[in-house]
């Protein structure tokens, strides 16, 4: 039963680098929080000053209110799974998970039977005697849960568990990490480049860039209103499509020239971003009706990616140097050189000033749905 | 594999050059020790006689020759171990710094640099009885320190001129072999509770274990065979036979004394020796290092 909390946290390394410029976090009692971000955007540096393994240069980390930033790694009651798992080679299974309670005196009895009590959880058993290299890269990962388990400790951090692990392990072992984290219900900040598993794991997610929060939020949050366009750019796959757009009163003017009602209360003729993701331009058959509240704008297919389910399709607008990207329906009869009408609709767009953060706009009327 | 089997000969004609030093270096004059070993032969080397095993029993009844293998077991344990744990120790300090660690490791392996018999000739300087800087300073803490009379001081000296030489050695290893071990194994180790201390002996020295197992065997073969210069240039073997090792026995009875038979007697019985020595490490001790 552990709380973090991170008050502007700052991390300047000795050659001037600075890694995280003041983060602000709250971490709740058994919360799940997933840190993603691009590479070198400060978040394995974060997880690791909340570890000990880096000093913090300004700012204050305390779990269950008590000052922590002087205390070493040890002293901190935290666990680690690491990226490469970090389990000692030499040590059997059962040493590995062993270790931490041997160096905290913990009597042999008591360690043989929480190692087994972990071991069982894990579905680790029968493999207590071997050594790391004779694990599989799911087993492995596994001990390295397990290590991380048996302690007990206030709170796990997770750096990059799972990207060492091939696609179809990857998706087994979230949800049994997802299983664990809420049966045992004890405070993880989770590390990741990966959305997919961020956006699944996560209780509230921090998008971080450049050293600094850019959203924290549930996840269906940062999805639906992201606060900047680097989160909306970050969070969703494939990515949203961004197009330059000018004010015109109460209207937009899109690159092709056709125009969207959407009030912003800016004067006329400022540039802002629009963007809409490719699961929400719909695209119209012959004869869908359209309202006025939305606009059409036509692009030409130059390739498609049938993905099943869903088909991406990447096409050109005019205006726009960029490719479209639109999610259709995997049965789309959209082929490589055909014209897609695409509906947008304003509900569905999101704006950004000159400053990439959002703006909120008001579309007049209500959308009734055109769907094709 | 047919298209392999074009090339008969030039896997031969590449290896040639490796293959004749050794043959001419080292099987040739091994065989000729072990031919000679059987064989009395006059002092001027124009006759000699067939003599059985009489070499044999003669070198393994004279007192000198256990007195040799007496001093070059306390020898060999001191330099192998000696060199091995201050390497080890310099190698973890070297492997901390951050700043100017270049330099430090340069200075560190200088050493390696310099020839044994040169190695030897500066520590007798530095410990003459009458000129040497350290005699001195031991002179003004009380000790009087004569290596030229005193067997054991003898010993000793040519002991720290061994470890001094071959540390370089080793340091490059035992550096080469901390880099290799993942910072984040120690950092799991940190978080998990063990101390400084702790984590360098259950987890750094046991990953080591492959890097110590070849610096043993190869730190055991020189200080058997390779501080010959060093120990003929500092003591020549005295005072007394303090320093005389079963190496530097060798070359005594051979070349100064000229009883090649008895020389090449003990130079046969060394390379048993040498070779039971490295059997039982690869048999006893490299099992340990397996993970």
């Amino acid at each position: 039963m552990a709380t973090l909390q991170l008050s502007a946290l700052q991390k300047r390394y000795a050659n001037g680098f600075v890694a995280l410029h003041g983060v602000d976090l709250a971490v709740e009692d058994g919360e799940l929080i997933v840190i993603v971000g691009p590479s070198g955007c400060g978040k394995s540096t974060l997880l690791r000053t909340l570890a000990g393994l880096e000093s913090i240069t300004s700012g204050e980390l305390t779990i269950n209110e008590r000052r922590v930033n002087e205390l070493e790694p040890a002293e901190r009651d935290i666990a680690m799974v690491f990226q490469n798992y970090a389990l000692y080679p030499h040590m059997s299974v059962f040493d590995n998970m062993a270790y931490g309670l041997k160096n905290r005196g913990v009597p042999k009895d008591d360690i043989r039977r929480r190692v087994n009590a972990t071991a069982e959880l894990l579905d680790l058993g029968a493999l207590l005697d071997r050594r790391p290299r004779q694990l599989s890269g799911g087993q492995r990962q596994r001990v390295a849960m397990g290590r991380a388990i048996v302690r007990e400790p206030q709170v796990f951090l997770f750096d990059e568990p799972l990207s060492n692990l091939d696609a179809k392990l990857r998706v087994q072992m979230r949800l049994e990490i997802r299983r664990l984290q809420k049966r045992l219900k004890v405070t993880s900040v989770y590390v990741t480049h990966d959305q997919t598993e961020a956006m699944t794991l996560a209780d509230r997610l921090v998008v971080m860039n450049a050293g600094r929060v850019e959203q924290c939020g549930t996840p269906m949050a940062l999805y639906e209103r992201p606060a900047t366009r680097f989160v909306a750019g970050f969070i969703g796959s494939p990515a949203m499509n961004f197009l330059p757009v000018t004010v015109h009163g109460e209207r937009l003017r899109l690159p092709d020239g056709g125009e969207l009602a959407l009030a912003t209360g800016l004067e006329s003729g400022s540039e802002l971003t629009l963007g809409v993701r490719p699961e929400h331009l719909v695209a119209l058959d012959e004869g869908d009706a359209t309202t006025d509240a939305g606009a059409v704008i036509r692009a030409t297919v130059e390739m498609i990616e049938p993905l099943g389910a869903d088909t991406l399709a990447y096409a050109r607008m005019e205006g726009l140097d960029e490719l479209l990207v639109v999610r259709l329906h995997g049965e789309h009869a959209a082929g490589e050189g055909s014209v897609l009408r695409l509906w947008l609709s304003p509900e569905r767009c999101h704006l950004f000033g000159d400053d990439d953060r959002r703006i909120e706009a008001h579309h007049a009327t209500p959308v009734t749905g055109a769907r094709g | 594999m047919t298209h392999f089997q074009r090339y008969r000969f030039t896997p031969w004609l590449l290896m040639a050059p490796q293959l004749i030093i050794v043959g001419v270096f080292f099987f040739w004059p091994a065989l000729q020790a072990v031919e000679q070993a059987f064989y009395v032969e006059d002092a001027f080397g124009l006759s000699r006689q067939f003599a059985g095993l009489a070499n044999f029993i003669a070198v393994l009844q004279e007192p000198d020759y256990y007195q040799a293998l007496g001093t070059t077991v306390v020898f060999s344990l001191s330099v192998a171990l000696g060199a091995m744990a201050i390497a080890l120790l310099l190698a973890v300090q070297a492997d901390r710094v951050l700043k100017g660690a270049n330099a430090y490791k340069t200075l560190l392996i200088w050493p390696y640099a310099v020839a044994p018999a040169v190695a030897g000739v500066l520590w007798l300087f530095l410990f003459d009885p009458t000129l040497g800087l350290v005699s001195a300073a031991l002179k003004a803490l009380g000790i009087d320190w004569n290596h030229n009379l005193d067997g054991g001081q003898a010993l000793l000296l040519v002991i720290l001129a061994s470890i001094w030489k071959q540390m370089s050695y080793n340091f490059v290893f035992f550096l080469a072999g901390l880099q290799a071990i993942p910072k984040s194994l120690l950092e799991a180790a940190a978080i998990d509770g063990a101390g400084p201390w702790r984590r360098f002996w259950t987890v750094t020295f046991p990953l080591l274990s492959p890097t110590s197992f070849f610096l043993l065997v190869m730190n055991s073969v020189y200080a058997f065979f390779e501080t010959f210069g060093t120990i003929d240039t500092v003591t020549g073997g005295g005072p007394g036979g303090a320093t005389t090792t079963l190496v530097y026995k060798v070359y005594q009875d051979g070349f100064i004394g000229q009883d090649l038979g008895a020389s090449a007697a003990q130079s046969v019985l060394l390379m048993i020796l040498v070779g039971l020595l490295t059997l039982i490490q690869f048999r006893f001790v490299e099992r340990r290092v397996q993970y």
